[in-house]
């Protein structure tokens, strides 16, 4: 009776310990990342690192503000990272690669900053071949001004290019190389031995633009420019985002030790309803520019982030704020 | 005069200032407008007046982090990224004054990021200037009734 008792006694407090103790043990043994604004370190660690076919699991927990999580040109959802709370995400590599991970939820404005890499080690199944992107392929200078020297006196509409593009003689335009390759500004000059008037010109290469894209495609861009773009460049488009007076500002103390006070200028970001700046610059010019950002400003580079997809559907977006499309 | 009867009186007098229903001036209801910029840690407009039945459309301005916006009372909120800002439409059909508050986590000083919302008039500030009123004037006529 007496060791009878004592036993029991023995195994319950055996089993309380392993109910309690073998979960924590294993909740423990993945350490906890914590993300913090960009001023204040960003995330810590910043580098993961992982194995090809080998679920990772992963914890986070803010240490400021609202943050959130997602891996660059990966199809996921993306986490809201909050104060206080634990957040759980298991991940899945199958490729073996670099991939960069980054804040969805603005911080600030180094929100852009806050990114850090998972290193995915492991044999790769099928080596794919990397081809440069078309910027770098036509030999651009995304660097260069590109100003159109001729600007519309009103909106092109492409309902109206649609008509005049049919009576054409020639169909080469709408082809997707041509769209790619060419700015606004190079189709307009191109159609001047038609005998369109100049805004029906315009009109035409609204047409040109508006069938190179599709509904489906600017709903996902406006949507990738708000989630993105819209703190700095302004959710219409116009340069005057809620970060673009602190952008100016930063810019002056942090720039002009690198390049003195001309290039200083172009710390406001760019105005996308400017028809000077944006019928000059071919949808490949724009893609160099967002893939690699910089420019001498706060532009994030955005390559290891968006895929190709994401890109051109945002820059069919950005085309949108200077053309009126059918609705 | 019977103090009692008076005092009876004065009482009465008392309840008819803080309770009688005053005439609601009538204003048709009519939708508000707002933008709120909301940063670190403050809302700037962060008083809002409303009639009552006004339909109030707050649109939130993030300048710097994510923050939100939760009205008391009302139980409605909204919250704005910056880039993204967000609209609140809601119907202001409980009188009185309402504290809205951030309720996203927005830094060291975020349960000090909060605003007022008023909805009709301060009735209760007319009221109690009355009551006051009346106590003087009846404490006067009790000491006169005295001497």
């Amino acid at each position: 009776m007496r060791r009878a008792e004592l036993l029991s006694r023995i195994l319950i407090i055996i089993g309380i310990i392993l109910a309690v103790g073998a979960p924590l043990y294993f909740w423990k043994s993945t350490p906890i990342i914590h993300a913090q604004m960009a001023d204040d370190g960003g995330w810590s660690p910043d580098v993961i690192q992982a194995e090809v076919g080998k679920p990772i699991r992963l914890k986070f927990t803010s240490d400021d503000v609202v943050h959130g999580f997602a891996v660059g040109q990966m199809d996921m959802q993306s986490m809201d990272i909050l104060p206080g709370k634990v957040t759980d995400v298991t991940l899945n590599f199958d490729k073996p690669g670099i991939y960069t991970f980054f804040c969805t939820r603005w911080c600030g404005l180094n929100h852009w900053r806050m990114r850090g890499t998972i290193e995915v080690s492991g044999s790769p199944s099928d080596p794919e071949p990397i081809s440069p992107p078309l910027y770098v392929s036509l030999d651009l200078d995304i660097d260069a001004p590109h100003d159109a020297p001729i600007i519309p006196s009103q909106t092109p509409f492409a309902i109206r290019g649609e008509s005049l593009a049919t009576q054409l003689p020639i169909n080469i335009y709408p082809s997707p190389d041509y769209y790619l390759s060419h700015s606004p500004y190079q189709v307009f000059t191109d159609l001047s031995n038609t005998s369109l008037s100049e805004s029906q010109r315009w009109d035409v290469v609204a047409y040109i633009w508006q069938s190179n894209t599709t509904k489906e495609s600017l709903e996902n861009g406006k949507q990738l420019y708000a989630q993105n773009c819209a703190a700095c460049h302004g959710e219409n488009g116009a340069g005057d985002g809620v970060f673009a007076d602190d952008l100016a500002q930063a810019g002056e103390a942090s720039m002009q030790s690198m390049s003195g006070a001309m290039d200083m200028m172009m710390q406001t970001p760019v105005d996308f309803t400017d028809p000077t700046r944006m019928l000059g610059a071919s949808p490949a010019l724009l893609q160099g520019k967002i893939l690699r950002g910089g420019m001498g400003t706060g532009m994030p580079m955005w390559g290891s982030i968006f895929t190709e997809e994401q890109i051109w559907d945002l820059i069919a977006y950005l085309y949108s704020f200077q053309f009126e499309y059918e609705k | 005069m019977n103090p009692r009867f008076s005092l009876l009186l004065f009482m009465m007098a008392g309840m008819v200032v803080a309770f009688a229903p005053l005439p609601v001036p009538a204003v048709a209801p009519q939708a508000r407008i707002f933008r709120i910029d909301a940063r670190q840690y403050a809302y700037s407009a962060s008083e809002l007046e409303v009639n009552q039945g006004d339909t109030v459309i707050i649109r939130l301005v993030s300048a710097d982090v994510v923050h939100g916006l939760y009205v008391d009372g009302y139980d409605v909120s909204v919250e704005a990224d910056p880039g993204q800002s967000a609209t609140l439409t809601f119907i202001a059909d409980k009188p009185g004054s309402f504290r809205f508050r951030c309720n996203l986590t927005c830094g060291a000083m975020h349960p000090f990021m909060i605003g007022k919302l008023t909805v009709g008039n301060n009735n209760w500030l007319f009221r109690s200037i009355g009551l006051a009123m009346l106590a003087v004037f009846g404490v006067i006529l009790s000491i006169k009734q005295k001497a």
